[in-house]
């Protein structure tokens, strides 16, 4: 597991990461969510030793990645999916990680395996297509059979197939009992990957929460209802004590009432209606909600909230 | 619920890293080119200053070093070596390919230690295998019958032939620490090529003859030379210095790898 406590990071006058602490546990998969340059790849990057803490500590298993005994075999990282060097095949920079931490080569054919690469094992990685990019990034990350996994905007360029592909994947790990952190700012994508869910805004918790909990308490469920009636509709669900939207398409959304209990109403009052539609509050109505408050809140004030605006990611 | 595999020696260490290391020296054709270039370059322009030395009168002899003119082409080993060595650093940053290293070997000092074992042993293979080359070729070329007699039981010859091998070696490693410390290929490349040949170049228009300490002139005036020669140092100083050099650049690139994040 990953514990992350008080973790500050500062560039210069920039900060990154400020007092960040969460956990990820094993078992499920941690989303990481946060708009870009919130500081997502730069605690990704302190978790795994490549970034120094300016204060703060970033633990895996218990101990800085920096002394671990066996990296790789503790920790998997899908970090930035070129960072290979073009010239060199598949099965060499695999080879190459795998000589570091003793890890026997023929776990090299199995994760080129797992990923689907056994075709192009022995091709330069600089004539990968993105989405063999990444499959192989996941290779490299598995190749020590971690029990902590990472992985930065694993879905990035990938078409539908390759996103699903990976959605399983991160699944089937957790389901085998590993500790998955990963990071994305495409919410829609975290709603079906992630059970938890850790959001950060400018380098600061915002949200520490499972992805039910998270939708739940930040945007309301509403009904959608067509009706050819609306103003009749509108006044029998005041007078029920709901709440009533107009939305676009000729829609209208009821707040404050279950799916049932609208259509109880509509079966009750006569009307006649087209479309009832229970409709699930999106994460990313969630999410807008939670990181606009981020913002106002920074805002607000100081000079320090103003150095924490213009703390940008460290982009690589 | 375990996932590692069963092994257990206790943690990973130089071994791993500096087999993970040759291992990636050689995975890529670019090290073969580097290589290829070293070995061909410096043996031509042997060959080439050897042939203008032959079959003179006698005369011409006087207060020749025939051991000494057989190393000229390694002005052409010195910059291909330190390349070589500037590239195993600067690939990895200019690929990215440094962070996934450092994940494997988060030790920083292990790795760029691990790095160094590697590029000086391929050096000084290369360097020794590069002089003996050229002592032969030199052989081929001018004969065996000049004086001084030059055989490498004579006095200084195998001192000249050894001691240029391990000063490739050196270069190797100047150029792998460089590499380190600026992370950039074409900047790194430029800083040696500055060390080894604009600096003397610089320095012999000023007054001190300075020129004398640079890496180059010293392997060409002192360590290569069986004849002394008047206004240089002496082969032992010059390779004392040639060690500091090295010893003062790798010092350096271990400040920025350790210090910088990568």
């Amino acid at each position: 597991m990953i514990s992350v406590n008080s973790l500050t990071k500062q560039f210069g006058n920039a900060r990154a990461v400020s007092n960040l602490s969460f956990e990820v546990v094993p078992g499920v998969v941690t989303g990481f969510l946060g708009p870009n340059g919130s500081g997502k790849s730069t605690t990704m990057r302190t978790i795994m030793g490549l970034d120094t803490p300016t204060s703060g500590t970033a633990l895996v298993n218990g101990k800085p990645y920096r002394e671990l005994n066996w990296p790789l075999r503790e920790v998997g990282a899908l970090l930035d999916a070129n960072a290979v060097h073009p010239a060199r095949t598949a099965y060499s920079h695999l080879r190459c990680l795998a000589y570091t931490n003793d890890i026997p080569l023929a776990r090299v054919d199995e994760v080129l395996g797992i990923v689907g690469l056994t075709d192009v094992a022995n091709k330069r990685a600089g004539k990968f297509s993105l989405g063999m990019g990444q499959r192989f990034g996941m290779a490299g990350a598995l190749l020590g059979d971690p029990s902590v996994l990472l992985f930065d905007e694993p879905v990035n360029g990938l078409d539908p197939e390759g996103i699903r592909w990976v959605r399983n994947l991160l699944r089937g790990l957790a389901a085998e009992g590993r500790a998955v952190f990963v990071s994305s700012h495409l919410i829609s994508e975290m709603a079906l990957t992630a059970d938890r869910l850790v959001v950060i805004g400018r380098g600061a918790l915002i949200a520490d929460t499972t992805v039910r909990d998270f939708t739940a308490l930040n945007g309301p469920d509403s009904v959608r209802v067509v009706t050819p009636d609306v103003q009749s509709f509108a006044a029998a669900v005041r007078r029920a004590g709901g709440e009533v939207d107009l939305v676009p398409d000729d829609a209208v959304a009821v707040r404050g009432m279950t799916s049932a209990a609208v259509g109880e109403l509509v079966a009750r009052e006569r009307l006649i209606v087209h479309e009832l539609t229970p409709v699930r509050a999106s994460l990313e109505d969630a999410f807008m909600e939670l990181t606009r408050d981020a913002v106002e809140y920074r805002s607000g004030g100081s000079t320090e909230a103003a150095l924490i605006g213009s703390g940008g990611e460290g982009e690589l | 619920m375990t996932f590692a595999s069963g092994r257990h020696s206790s943690r990973y260490g130089l071994r791993q890293a500096c087999r993970a290391e040759w291992a990636k020296v050689f995975s890529i054709r670019s090290t073969w080119w580097t290589l290829f270039v070293t070995v061909v370059g410096t043996l031509v322009v042997t060959a080439l200053s050897a042939s203008s030395a032959a079959h003179h009168r006698p005369g011409w002899y006087q207060g020749f070093d025939p051991t000494n003119q057989s190393m000229s082409g390694l002005a052409i080993g010195a910059l291909a070596i330190g390349v070589l060595g500037a590239v195993v650093f600067t690939s990895e940053y200019g690929s990215g390919t440094i962070r996934s290293s450092m994940a494997a070997t988060p030790r920083r000092l292990k790795f760029l230690l691990a790095k160094l074992l590697v590029v000086g042993a391929v050096a000084l293979a290369v360097g020794e295998g590069l002089t003996f080359s050229c002592f032969a070729l030199g052989h081929a070329i001018l004969g065996s019958s000049l004086v001084p007699p030059w055989s490498l039981t004579d006095p200084g010859v195998l001192r000249a032939v050894v001691g240029s091998g391990v000063t490739i070696g050196l270069l190797g490693l100047m150029g792998a620490a460089i590499g380190a410390a600026v992370r950039r290929t074409a900047g790194a490349i430029g800083i040696y090529v500055a060390l080894l040949f604009l600096l003397p170049l610089l320095l012999t228009k000023m007054p001190g003859n300075l020129a004398r300490f640079t890496p180059l002139i010293i392997i060409a005036n002192s360590i290569a030379a069986v004849v002394r020669q008047t206004g240089f140092v002496s082969p032992v100083v010059g390779f004392v210095l040639f060690a500091c050099y090295t010893v003062a650049i790798i010092l350096l690139g271990a400040v920025v790898v350790t210090r910088r994040d990568p």
